[in-house]
């Protein structure tokens, strides 16, 4: 769902005879999503006598969001509407990157992405709470170092004590590697 | 009605017993203390503190769970008057009286009356939980697969109603929530749809996932947007928190027509408690002898919207409670908990687990006492807590919000997929798309799918059925018709005036 975010960059061309970019660019991305459910649920079997099949639900739910998206994009190709809003860049890096990394480091984590194959070990929850902490300050303009150094400290006592000593979630602490 | 009595007694010999009194107690603090944050709203506060609950015997975890949810409700108003952010959404009309009430040196009346206005709305709501707990659980006996299906097809179209903007968009939403809903294994067949072979997601994308992205993560984001001169704590110590008699006069009929409107918004499925206070503000305005006080510092303003929501928050769980129906986000992050605790949430819950049902219903009346009793004295440390930079909560926010997820099923993909659903909700809102109507789409979506495909099998294929059926017929039809209202001009230019505000 990028193409809002790339869209106010490249201003000339046909891009500049869209007179309701927000709405557009709205639609069209529904229009992705409603196409990306088509084809995820080719593979389902459909109507079977009187029952409904599986793909069923998703092909109806698909079509009508495709309808839609259909109307709103070309509603936002016509008419005059607001413009595309600025997406910030700094704030969202940083506040994912840091569930990026508690969620890769607090258990550790195996995936395989496209074919490629993920292994984190387990850091822990001491570790994930107190990094993902640090790094999420930097969504922030306002960093100050030794603020942030007590706050993070203090943040991952209180959920260590919280959540494993008071509630005692099953949660592994320190760095543990397989 | 000595029917009525008997079982609010047991209720209440439920709900006193010291260890559920400390949970009720202790759940609508922490709630409140959740809630006060500014950018939390109840649906993450819930999910954010859901796992703590887990431990607990079931009575206990629900009682704290509704604690958590007015908790975070009354925290949020807090918020609302003490600071121009609004904790959380349903206080944002409390934001435009209260705080000027606040600037006006006049905080502790704010707060007192929103205490009040909550009180009297929760007794009242109580009472109406109680008495419509039994009727509408025996009509949920004539309810069959097709009435069911048309009842969410209402909830949704009220959801689609009630939303800001345009309606095309949030019933754009609602397909997209549906159709999210559906990931993961088949109910009949177990196939897994749209799964893209992904084992993660083969038993669906979580609830609580989504909404701590829609509602947590991508609020962070958005917030961080903000200046930090834009927020505007009063800085004056907060005094006088009795309210005058002139106070209670002129807030009283506001009260009790918010908690009226609240009430009636609550039970309907896709109405809660945002809903609610928009609509007590704007219905006050109107009728309001002086509307030009209104922005600046009625009092009418604050108390209408918070007695609304207050009586929304504890009417939703009607339909939860008799219907099994979730009618808003946080109702269906409770369905999560009673599963978790082995209930299944519908009318047998009243006839089988009665201390259950009338605790839960007499707890609800404890947590509101408690709030008022608790939380004016405290309003010192909510300040305290609101002088905290954002710099430093909202780290402190995304970290609790991972540990949230994660411990719901020890799983780290769950906090990937939120991270994701909160990107997702950045660029919705960016692009004037009202995550609400999604999230109760998703909620309601497995339910209405397997009532639809149940009504079709025992119809033989009849689509005719939802028609024919009288009760579904008449459902359907005002979807219908309220459909078409909303999409008349005169009603939707209306429709935006409202939200403008």
């Amino acid at each position: 769902m990028a193409e809002g975010a790339k869209s106010s960059a490249t201003g000339g061309g046909i891009l500049a005879k869209i007179r309701g970019p927000r709405d557009f660019f709205g639609g069209l991305a529904l229009i992705i999503v409603a196409l990306l459910a088509f084809w995820a649920s080719s593979n389902l079997p459909g109507q079977q006598g009187f029952a409904f099949g599986p793909g069923t639900g998703p092909r109806i739910f698909a079509s009508v969001l495709l309808f839609i998206g259909l109307i709103i994009a070309g509603t936002g190709l016509i008419v005059k509407g607001p413009p595309l809003d600025t997406f910030a860049i700094r704030g969202p890096a940083y506040v994912m990157l840091a569930i990026l990394i508690f969620a890769g480091t607090i258990r550790g984590i195996r995936l395989d992405l496209a074919g490629i194959p993920i292994r984190i070990p387990a850091f822990g929850m001491v570790f994930a709470t107190f990094v993902s902490f640090m790094v999420s300050l930097f969504g922030s303009k306002e960093f100050r170092l030794v603020e942030s150094l007590i706050a993070a400290v203090g943040m991952t006592i209180f959920c260590v004590v919280l959540f494993v000593y008071l509630l005692g979630l099953p949660f592994q602490l320190w760095p543990m590697f397989f | 009605m000595s029917d009525l009595l008997a079982n609010l007694a047991l209720g209440f010999s439920v709900a006193a017993a010291p260890m559920n009194i400390a949970f009720c107690l202790l759940g609508a603090l922490v709630g409140t203390l959740v809630g006060v944050l500014p950018g939390i709203g109840t649906v993450a506060t819930v999910a954010m503190l859901l796992p703590i609950t887990f431990g607990l015997p079931p009575v206990g975890a629900l009682i704290m769970l509704a604690g958590f949810y007015y908790g975070a409700q009354y925290g949020g108003s807090t918020t609302s008057i003490l600071v121009n952010i609004p904790g959380e959404a349903s206080s944002v009309v409390t934001c435009l009286d209260g705080h000027q009430m606040a600037k006006n040196g006049r905080a502790g009346a704010a707060l007192s009356i929103a205490a009040i206005g909550s009180f009297f709305a929760g007794c009242v709501a109580t009472v109406l939980v109680a008495a419509l707990g039994a009727p509408l659980t025996s009509l949920a006996l004539l309810f069959g697969p097709a009435e069911y299906f048309a009842l969410m097809v209402l909830g949704l179209i009220f959801a689609v109603v009630l939303a800001k903007g345009s309606i095309l968009k949030a019933v754009a939403m609602i397909i997209l929530g549906l159709l999210l809903s559906m990931v993961g294994s088949d109910l009949e067949t177990g196939a897994g749809r749209m799964t893209f072979d992904i084992a993660e997601l083969s038993d669906g994308i979580g609830f609580a996932n989504v909404a701590m992205g829609l509602f947590g993560f991508a609020e962070i984001i958005r917030n961080l947007e903000m200046s930090s001169e834009s927020r505007d704590i009063i800085n004056a110590k907060v005094s006088g928190l009795m309210p005058t008699r002139k106070d209670l006069i002129d807030s009283s009929g506001a009260i009790a027509r918010g908690t009226v409107l609240g009430s009636i918004l609550g039970i309907l499925p896709g109405g809660g408690a945002l809903v609610a206070s928009f609509a007590a503000y704007t219905f006050e305005k109107r009728i309001s002898k002086t509307p030009k006080m209104f922005g600046h510092g009625a009092i009418q303003g604050v108390a209408a919207p918070e007695a609304a929501n207050n009586a929304a928050a504890q009417t939703s769980f009607i339909p939860l409670l008799t219907l099994g129906i979730p009618p808003n986000a946080v109702m269906a992050l409770m369905v999560g908990a009673m599963t978790i605790h082995g209930i299944v949430p519908g009318p047998q819950v009243m006839v089988k687990q009665p201390e259950l049902f009338w605790g839960m219903i007499a707890s609800m009346w404890l947590g509101n006492l408690m709030l008022v009793i608790i939380n004016l004295p405290l309003v010192g440390l909510w300040v305290s807590l609101l002088r905290v930079p954002y710099r430093l909560l909202f780290p402190s926010i995304i970290v609790f919000c991972c540990i949230g997820i994660f411990s719901i099923n020890n799983a780290p993909t769950d906090v990937l997929i939120a991270a994701v659903f909160g990107l997702i909700g950045y660029w919705l809102v960016k692009h004037d798309f009202e995550p609400a109507p999604l999230v109760l789409a998703f909620v309601l979506g497995p339910l209405m799918e397997e009532n639809l495909r149940r009504a079709m099998l025992i119809a033989r294929g009849d689509a005719t059925v939802f028609l024919t059926r009288p009760i579904s017929g008449v459902l359907l039809a005002i979807s219908l018709i309220l459909l078409i209202l909303a999409m008349l001009p005169m009603i939707s230019k209306r429709r935006d005036e409202v939200f403008v505000e």
